[in-house]
């Protein structure tokens, strides 16, 4: 069984958006086997978490982030340092029943994209956890 | 960084974006769609060929326009949708909403 070390790194959250899209490249290029659609997910599942943490973590200071890639599939891991988000902030998200609304979709797609997604908080920090099978 | 632009073609505008359309850029497209609207060019073509990237709140931004446009007695359409972009607009059920083309050419085309 092929297993590797997670690609990691810490960034300020202003610089998480840049840093999300940059790691997922180096992970994709560490590991081309991984298929276009299953990429597509993750960024989008990634992205969508990365810009929560971003839009409400307005008391964050650090953010972390790793992927870790294996023949069971892809995870990648959040941390900030910012305030708590309600623990039912996952399990909670729905879709918009209007097809036009303008926000609110972000986790249910995140969700909706990754085979799991969890958020708890651990001692000072915020982290998501989410993978994707094969 | 993302670049916005717009042109008018035959009265009708075109915006176009380079690169991510996210948290970050999705204000900017939105009082852009928003301000171009009011001046009087009703009817729109969202360029996404150069967007490599769109999350919920670029979608937002383009849903935003559309309302816009629609109350305005216009209408925004999408052209050039490709690769997460695609994948994204499907995934938050928004290809039956709008008018999609695969080129602005297309769009353009038959605009009442």
């Amino acid at each position: 069984m092929a297993s590797t070390d997670p690609l990691a790194l810490d960034c300020r959250p202003d610089e998480l958006l840049d840093a999300v899209h940059a790691l997922l490249e180096r992970a994709w290029a560490a590991h081309p086997e991984v298929g276009e659609v299953d990429r597509m997910m993750i960024v989008t599942a990634v992205g969508e978490i990365a810009a929560n943490v971003v839009e409400h973590g307005a008391t964050a200071t650090v953010a972390s982030l790793s992927v870790a890639v294996d023949d069971d599939g892809v995870r990648v891991e959040l941390w900030d340092d910012g305030d708590p988000l309600p623990a039912d902030t996952v399990t909670s998200a729905t879709m918009p029943d209007d097809p036009l609304a303008e926000s609110g979709r972000g986790i249910a797609l995140a969700r909706d994209a990754m085979d799991e997604l969890t958020y708890r908080r651990d001692g000072e920090r915020n982290h998501w956890s989410m993978a994707r099978r094969r | 960084m993302t670049e916005l632009g717009t042109e008018t073609r035959d009265g009708i505008a075109v915006y176009s974006i380079q690169g991510r359309l996210d948290l970050v850029a999705a204000p900017n497209l939105k009082s852009l769609i928003d301000t171009t609207v009011k001046g009087g060019l009703i009817r729109g073509v969202v360029d996404l060929s150069g967007a490599d990237f769109i999350d919920s709140s670029g979608l937002g931004a383009v849903i935003g326009g559309l309302k816009a446009a629609r109350e305005a007695g216009g209408d925004l359409r999408i052209a050039g949708a490709t690769g997460q972009v695609d994948h994204a607009l499907k995934l938050m059920k928004l290809d039956r909403v709008f008018g999609r083309y695969s080129t602005v050419d297309e769009a353009l085309d038959g605009f009442d």
